[in-house]
């Protein structure tokens, strides 16, 4: 059976039950007893076996099916949860993740058996002493499920009229009808054991597109794709093909039960949907009774058993690469924007041109609107990178042999998805930092007065134009006399330059490659890589990093985010005749300042405004620009200066005019070219030049 | 004359001839994505000093090298035959070099073609794959890989 065109269905759901189950999991070593956990667990891991059966992955079901039984078991009360066997089922949610990888990059299962995962579990069922009475209640099962099946075949009903019926049903009906197309209502009943019956539903409608034209749906086509049914359907069909034909077709298609069917009248369905009983009805009417009862007496069942999917889904599943594919044609359509807007600033003259411009402004805010929604729809919650912590900080509290706990708040909070996509590897390293360097031995915090668990925290929330996301500890802080010591040791500066180092450049060292302050190496750190990698990704990302530490009290990592990448706010600054976009984020006020008031420290020059120091940086010296008349150049009287802001520090950067704020679409550079960091990237403008983007913050 | 033109769609390969300074160079037809004239380069600071900088190439920013400042030769004089030929690498995306002039296409046999042994004291040589002959005149094959890949090195 070709399965492949369910393969990312599988790999979507698959990926959703063992986040679930992780999720369970954990909660079940917090609370061996609870019950709902316990069936949520079950469940999850009866879905995971089913849909590897169903894509013919026999390995991945092996191992689900003994990772069900054992679950079984605790659920029928005949095994204890205990510390050793949460560790297992951890381990089998790694090989299931394996597997799934696997199965992600070549489409299949691989080889590996994971023998010994399979060993332990049965060790499990084993050690309980009912090694065998886990295929007893299984056996019984069986019976009764095919009993019901049984029962439930020799009631195969004609359900296709027991829908309502709109008029623009009835009129496609009629005109059908008109067309000498014949009509047939028809049910189709899934097979129970059916798991994608979206997916099976969806081959019997292609099936009978084939042959003509579906006209009614009921359940509606959007509910069957969402699985909103139990496991029959029905459907009106126009077409030229015989009923065996249509039923054949729809029997063709795997986990399909049956099919029946006979054809229909116009007047048939008018008199269903507006609920009157015509006399030649009533038979029909009669039937549809008992069987409207029973339908949400089906209902309910379904929805008892599987809690969850009972909440009504306001979402669809969009691939990244079709957003992508939007933001670009939106980026395009800014990009043409703001050349209809420099026409019209160009030649604004006369009545004709107000209107004009009217329009313009119109098109402008649409524009802006529109970025902003798809902006919004590329947005995702951190949650589906942070809820691995927890799973990762208990490992890590073994491997440590510290106790501690993770607290997490925020989760909900939304970063752009190529964002989210590239956050997890910087906070994981910064959680395992604060596990390994922050937290001290269990032990020590005794000694000095703390909880004996240790804290770790992630905060996340939105700040302006930023999401920042906050890791932390309760431990020891940063010992900055010992990074000190290390700086000098590792000859980074010299002891006198040490003595004058503020707190922040001596924490600064934590971040430079190849610096560590483990004593020694371990699996977790110690080896220098991780925070130079975090600071360098997440700048990468456009954001940074800021560390506050209190000796004794803990520390925390602080990071800054954008909310999106690719289209910002900017103000174009010109030099000479080279135009340079600078973020609106980063810009904090322009200011006109007389040359005179101009002074030097260390030969630098600074200004003063109001109160502050802040150095100047001459762009045109920076960006190598080519004066062509260097002479008027220094007779200048008055620099414009932009003045920018990174954290506390400020700098401000001379220019030659200002061109005014626009919203630019921010474009790569490519890879051949050495840029510095100075450029972050370049951008078209309306004329269709080319002007590239200033860094700020790699500036001060 | 038939055996010939067998071979030819068999193994043969399109060369794009261009001319930079005195000499002819070949460059595989199959990498070129498109050809255009001379325009406007934003200078980008700190890049290397072959790079002219970026254009705008229908909405995308693309890198433009000079092939002559690449081989050590006098820097470009733009004039009407000036030309960018837009090269596509599947893994490094797209550069826009820039050449003196776009002669015409010419069809290469592998017997055609001469190797040529790079001089390891001559750093222009190693852009060359092979010498092309062809109705009496020779075209320089390029290497197009040592061209993008040698950044690192200067």
């Amino acid at each position: 059976m070709d399965v492949s065109q369910y393969l990312e269905i599988f790999i979507d759901e698959t990926s959703e039950h063992i986040q679930n189950l992780s999720d369970c999991i954990m909660n079940l070593e917090q609370e061996p007893d609870n019950k709902d956990t316990i069936n949520e667990i079950f469940r999850a891991a009866h879905s995971l076996k089913g849909m590897a059966g169903t894509m013919g992955f026999k390995r991945m079901q092996h191992l689900t099916h003994d990772m069900e039984n054992v679950f079984s078991e605790v659920r029928n009360d005949q095994i204890k949860v205990n510390s050793a066997m949460i560790d297992v089922l951890f381990q089998c949610l790694d090989a299931i993740e394996g597997y799934l990888d696997t199965i992600k990059s070549t489409s299949d299962e691989g080889t590996e058996e994971n023998e010994a995962i399979i060993k332990s579990l049965n060790d499990i069922l084993a050690s309980a002493g009912k090694g065998d009475a886990a295929p007893a209640p299984k056996k019984e099962e069986t019976p009764a499920e095919e009993k019901k099946e049984e029962a439930k075949s020799s009631n195969y009903e004609e359900k296709f009229l027991n829908g309502e019926f709109t008029d623009s049903d009835k009129a496609a009906f009629k005109e059908q009808e008109d067309a000498g197309l014949k009509i047939y209502g028809m049910t189709v009943y899934i097979e129970q054991s059916c798991l994608l019956k979206s997916a099976r539903a969806f081959l019997v409608f292609k099936a009978l597109e084939e042959l003509g034209t579906i006209i009614y749906y009921n359940p509606s086509s959007q509910d069957v794709e969402d699985e909103k049914f139990d496991f029959d359907f029905s459907l009106l069909v126009a077409t030229n093909s015989s009923l065996d034909d249509c039923i054949k077709a729809a029997k063709g298609v795997l986990e399909i039960e049956t099919a029946v069917g006979r054809e229909v009248k116009a007047e048939e369905l008018s008199n269903e949907g507006a609920e009157e009983s015509a006399p030649a009805e009533i038979k029909e009417e009669a039937k549809a009774l008992p069987e409207a009862t029973k339908a949400p007496a089906n209902n309910k069942q379904s929805s008892g058993g599987n809690g969850k999917q009972a909440v009504t889904s306001r979402t669809v599943r969009v691939d990244i690469e079709k957003l992508d594919t939007l933001m670009n044609q939106v980026s395009e359509l800014i990009i043409a924007k703001n050349s209809l807007v420099s026409i019209s600033s160009a030649d604004g003259s006369g009545a004709q041109s107000q209107s004009f411009t009217e329009q313009i402004e119109y098109l402008e805010r649409i524009t802006t609107l529109l970025h902003e929604s798809v902006m919004k729809a590329r947005m995702v919650p951190i949650e589906s990178v942070v809820n691995k912590f927890p799973r990762m900080i208990r490992d890590l509290s073994k491997t440590l042999d510290k106790k501690m706990e993770l607290v997490m708040t925020g989760e909900d909070t939304e970063l752009d998805r190529t964002v989210v996509d590239q956050i997890g590897d910087p906070l994981q390293h910064l959680l395992r930092n604060s596990a390994d360097h922050g937290l001290e031995a269990n032990d020590v915090r005794v000694k000095r007065g703390k909880p004996e668990v240790g804290k770790i925290f992630l905060n996340a929330y939105q700040e302006g134009n930023n999401v920042v996301i906050e890791v932390g500890d309760d431990g020891n802080g940063i010992d900055t006399a010992s990074v000190k010591q290390k700086a000098i040791e590792r000859g980074l500066v010299t002891a006198d330059q040490a003595e004058t180092l503020s707190q922040k450049e001596i924490i600064d060292f934590l971040f430079m490659p190849g610096f560590s302050m483990a004593k020694k190496v371990s699996d977790i750190s110690g080896r220098g890589v991780g925070l130079d990698v975090v600071k360098s990704n997440i700048e990468a990302l456009g954001g940074d990093v800021e560390v506050k530490s209190t000796l004794g009290e803990g520390s925390k990592f602080i990071v800054r985010l954008p909310l999106t990448l690719a289209i910002i706010q900017a103000l174009m600054v010109e030099i000479e005749d080279e135009k340079y976009a600078i973020a609106l984020g980063s810009i904090q006020n322009i200011e006109d300042i007389p040359v005179a008031d101009v002074k030097y420290v260390q030969a630098k020059e600074v200004v003063t405004l109001r109160g502050s120091v802040i150095p100047l940086i001459r762009l045109d010296k920076v960006l190598d620009v080519e004066r062509k008349d260097p002479e008027a150049e220094a007779k200048k009287t008055s620099l414009t200066v932009v003045i920018v802001r990174k954290g506390d520090n400020y700098a401000g950067l001379v220019v030659d005019r200002l061109m005014g704020q626009q919203e630019i679409v921010i474009k790569s550079l490519g890879k051949y070219i050495n840029n510095n960091k100075m450029i972050s990237g370049a951008t078209i403008l309306g004329d269709g030049e080319v002007a590239l983007i200033l860094d700020a913050n790699t500036l001060i | 004359m038939a055996e010939k033109l067998l071979m030819t769609e068999a193994d043969a390969k399109q060369y794009i001839v261009v001319k930079i300074g005195a000499e002819q160079y070949g460059i595989d037809i199959s990498f070129i994505d498109n050809i255009v004239r001379m325009q406007k380069i934003t200078r980008v600071p700190k890049a290397q000093g072959y790079f002219n900088g970026i254009i705008n190439l229908r909405g995308e920013v693309v890198p433009v090298m000079s092939l002559r400042v690449r081989m050590g030769l006098e820097p470009d004089e733009f004039n009407n035959d000036t030309r960018i030929i837009i090269l596509k690498f599947e893994e490094h995306g797209t550069l826009g070099v820039i050449v003196d002039q776009v002669k015409e296409v010419v069809t290469l046999l592998p017997n055609e073609i001469d190797p040529y042994i790079p001089d390891t004291r001559d750093d222009k040589s190693q852009f060359i794959k092979g010498i092309g002959k062809q109705s009496n005149q020779l075209i320089s094959l390029l290497e197009l890989n040592s061209i993008i890949e040698e950044k690192e090195a200067i």
